[in-house]
């Protein structure tokens, strides 16, 4: 940069006088001679320190900052748009009940109360200080002065500003002189050129361009079309030593990637599709009945055909439109499946099977269903009261559409659900799901048996309870 | 390293020393008369249990109020030489003989442990000979025994008077040398000790305050007396510093720079407080599981409904608002004003903390407790006056006297 010359070097003028500035070896002298000027009436002034100095502030007069007045309005700018905002969502715009918690303002809110509140303050703080101290600042008058660099090192400067209404060259002058300061120099126009040397610009308008290489690049590609293979930066896994379904091998004679199953065998999961355990009804009946029939069950339960099924009716039918729709609520009396359902239980009927069903139906369906199967369990209690219109009441498994279905369709309801209760096969083992009937299978019979069934032991208890 | 201030000035004013006696029977007839409305309030013809019940739930309230004042001192000078601080060194030793209080308040909690040994369950159940609720009988057989308890007191205690003394005798003795090591020494061993403190005031809360409530549990609760503690102190250290520059005492040496820095901590720790409170409400609010609920539930039920609600603008609302401002926090006569109602919030938390378990809010044994928390209030000022006495009112050779003397808070 030395080497580049000033153009215009014929109209040397001489340079503009900012003010006066005084230099300092501690800050004692600093302070000494800033109450001496604040008392003078001058308020344009500044001091730089290597280090903060206590009582600085007040020695140049300078006057509480407004920011915290901003900050405390800004701060509850925040704390109050963070409770409206949830106000509304939750409680007026999006009414939805996370996990029976009231809507609208919660103490649940005062977290983000707070966040917003200390997010608009700390904002505002920073910003609003960078603001009144009109910063960023790239260049100052006071930089012209080589001796000012010691002011980062161990020399205290006070500058008296030009532009103070009291500013009169020679008194500052005189002013600052009766200081005993270290050095007094008056503070002048930076008069190197301020225009930008040009390998400065010619490298930015470089960089300018090269950062729009790899934009015009991606537009390009995005653009166009390519039919070779994209590139492997990172391989990833897209090479694998493996075959695929299709390939073919030399590892076996008839070539085949895909081996056929080994006679004698059962897939994982191959039963679930053809044993009556794993469905509740019996497939090698299927073909027995009606096709019709069959094919509107099946469409209901699952989008694609079962393999041990007849060929379905493909054809739109009204009739399986009006059970798909009826099939969404229990209000409505669900379709009637005429399916070859399993009438034996497929488990033990002993005590540990009964334990495990009271267990598995007090832990999954009594929330729903309660503990003794009215359909007047805890959550149907909350939803009832909420009366939001729109809760339908889960179904009790004593009404006689429930008693008289055999095991293996309330097996079957277990497993792939009805209306709004959820499908229970993920959750629950089949041995756990059978356990179920027969615990629900129990609750039904406590309900609808005489005294000529209970054991003759028991009686006496029962007369007791009574 | 020639401080400017009278020797006149560090000592305790004479006129104090008449008003100890009066003072400490003043506070014991106010904790009697404080007695009889809660038993006479509480109490029928042929049951007084309900009103020794009463008595004893609100003598523990009154009694830790006071004691946080000293625990909170301990923590303060702590604090200060793990952080070295020196602008404090001119109110430090007011904080002192606040700590040195702790042997005289441990006094009073003797009649506690009489109590449990008298075998009386009023106030801690678990000290029943037939507990009814399981949860507090399994925690009854050996953690809460009344022996184990008493012997957990016994070492809280021993730790608190142990590092008090150690640190006032250091100060002292820096009175007479002016050695500077004197200060490293502590500065070293300060660490260590603080983390102690945060084990022993967490401990002590859950023995003596949580225990009453066996059942319940929160993890914040030590944190939260704590943090009243701290409150408590600094209302308390503005009031003190108060008085005694009202009686000509400490002039210069306690300038307006340390009453603004004693309410910036005031105000912090209001809003310490309240972020400690929220916390363990807020996790018990959105759990929503009984075995937690039912400590809020006591306070909400029995008419101590709107009781627990104003503790949010007492303790949290207004004195936040009111400390907020710099030019309050700077005016000793404003910034006395809001201590002595942090005094009474801190009052009112240890009430609301203790007294909804003792049964319904009546009007006039809530009333004998207010009392009672006056009297209690009335005998920590006359131990205060007897401790004070003879001990300089200022660090007068600690090293850093004089950057405490000419620190002044930078203009925001």
């Amino acid at each position: 940069m030395s080497e580049h010359k000033p153009r215009k070097t014929t109209e040397k003028k001489v340079p503009k006088a900012f003010g006066w500035m005084a230099e300092y070896q501690d800050e004692n002298g600093l302070l000494a001679a800033a109450r001496k000027v604040r008392d003078s009436g001058y308020t344009k002034t500044d001091a730089f320190t290597p280090f903060p100095v206590h009582g600085i502030d007040e020695a140049l007069g300078i006057k509480p900052t407004i920011l915290p007045f901003i900050v405390l309005c800004a701060g509850l700018t925040g704390l109050f748009i963070a409770l409206l905002m949830q106000w509304w969502m939750n409680g007026v715009d999006y009414k939805y009940i996370i996990s029976g918690k009231p809507f609208g303002i919660t103490p649940a809110s005062i977290p983000v109360a707070f966040e917003l509140t200390v997010l608009f303050s700390a904002f505002t703080t920073f910003l609003g200080m960078i603001a009144l101290n009109q910063l960023p600042k790239f260049s100052n008058p006071v930089f012209t002065n080589p001796r000012f660099d010691r002011a980062t090192n161990d020399r205290f400067f006070l500058y008296v500003e030009a532009t103070d209404k009291y500013y009169n060259r020679e008194s500052v002058k005189e002013l600052l002189g009766g200081t005993h300061p270290d050095s007094l120099d008056e503070v002048l126009e930076d008069t190197t050129p301020s225009t930008l040397p040009r390998p400065i610009i010619l490298g930015a308008l470089l960089l300018v361009i090269a950062g729009l290489i790899p934009g015009m690049i991606i537009l390009n590609i995005r653009a166009g079309d390519s039919t070779s293979p994209r590139f492997h930066v990172f391989f990833d896994m897209d090479f694998q030593p493996k075959k695929k379904a299709q390939q073919t091998t030399t590892i076996f004679a008839d070539g085949r990637t895909m081996r056929p199953q080994v006679k004698g065998t059962i897939g994982r999961g191959q039963l679930d599709e053809q044993d009556p355990f794993y469905l509740g009804y019996d497939p090698s009946k299927l073909t027995a009945i009606d096709t019709l029939e069959t094919g509107k069950f099946v469409s209901l339960q699952d989008p694609k055909p079962a393999a041990s099924t007849p060929p379905l009716v493909a054809t739109p039918d009204p009739q399986v439109a009006s059970a798909n729709g009826a099939a969404q609520g229990p209000a409505s009396v669900a379709p009637v499946l005429n399916l070859p359902w399993i009438d034996k239980l497929p488990i033990e009927v002993d005590d540990a099977n009964m334990a495990l069903g009271k267990q598995k139906f007090e832990t999954y369906c009594s929330a729903c269903h309660g503990y003794a199967g009215f359909g007047d369990g805890l959550v149907h209690k909350r939803a009832d009261s909420l009366a939001q219109g729109y809760w339908l009441p889960p179904t009790s498994i004593h009404i006689d559409r429930v008693r008289t279905q055999p095991v293996g369709q309330i097996f079957n309801t277990i497993t792939k659900g009805q209306g709004k209760m959820a499908a229970y096969a993920s959750s629950l083992s089949p041995k756990e799901r059978w356990a179920i009937v027969l615990y629900v299978r129990a609750l039904q019979k406590s309900r609808n048996a005489d005294m000529s069934e209970v054991p003759v032991d028991m009686v006496k208890t029962l007369d007791e309870v009574k | 390293m020639n401080p400017n201030y009278e020797k006149s000035t560090i000592e305790l004013p004479d006129s104090w020393r008449a008003k100890a006696p009066i003072l400490l029977s003043a506070g014991l007839i106010l904790l009697c008369i404080g007695f009889l409305c809660a038993f006479g309030g509480t109490s029928t013809a042929e049951d007084n249990s309900q009103g020794f019940r009463y008595l004893c739930h609100s003598y523990l309230a009154n009694f830790v109020y006071v004691f946080s004042f000293t625990l909170g001192a301990l923590f303060f000078i702590l604090v200060q030489f793990v952080t070295r601080a020196g602008w404090s060194t001119s109110i430090r030793r007011v904080a002192e003989i606040l700590m040195m209080m702790i042997p005289y308040l441990a006094l009073l909690f003797v009649p506690i442990i009489a109590m449990l040994f008298a075998g009386s369950s009023a106030l801690y159940e678990w000290n029943a000979k037939d507990i009814h609720n399981s949860v507090i009988a399994s925690k009854a057989t050996f953690y809460l025994s009344k022996e184990f308890f008493t012997l957990r007191t016994a070492l809280y205690f021993t730790y608190w008077i142990l590092t008090a003394n150690w640190f006032f005798r250091i100060s002292r003795a820096q009175d007479e040398s002016g050695d500077a090591e004197l200060s490293l020494l502590r500065q070293k061993w300060s660490g260590p000790l603080i983390m102690l403190f945060s084990l022993s005031v967490s401990f002590a809360a859950f023995d003596w305050l949580m225990s009453i409530d066996a059942d319940w549990y929160s993890t914040i609760f030590g944190v939260y007396l704590f943090s009243g503690s701290m409150v408590s102190f600094f209302a308390v250290m503005i009031v003190i510093n108060m008085l005694l520059q009202n009686a000509g005492k400490l002039k210069k040496l306690v300038t307006v720079e340390h009453f603004h820095d004693m309410g910036k901590f005031l105000f912090g720790f209001v809003m310490f407080w309240s972020y400690i409170a929220f916390s363990q409400l807020v996790l018990i609010w959105y759990a929503n599981i009984p075995e937690e609920t039912f400590w809020y539930q006591v306070r909400l039920d029995n008419g101590w409904k709107v009781f627990s609600y104003c503790i949010i603008p007492i303790h949290f609302i207004i004195p936040f608002l009111f400390l907020m401002s710099r030019h309050i926090r700077r005016n000793r006569t404003a910034l006395t004003i809001g201590a002595v109602w942090l005094l009474f919030a801190h009052w009112y938390d240890m009430t609301f903390l203790v007294m909804p378990n003792a049964g319904p809010l009546q009007l006039i044994p809530l009333f004998g407790h207010l009392l009672g928390g006056i009297g209690m209030l009335s005998i920590f000022a006359s131990m205060f006056i007897w401790r004070a006495d003879g001990v300089p009112l200022v660090a007068m050779r600690d090293p850093r006297l004089p950057e405490a003397m000419s620190y002044t808070n930078p203009i925001l």
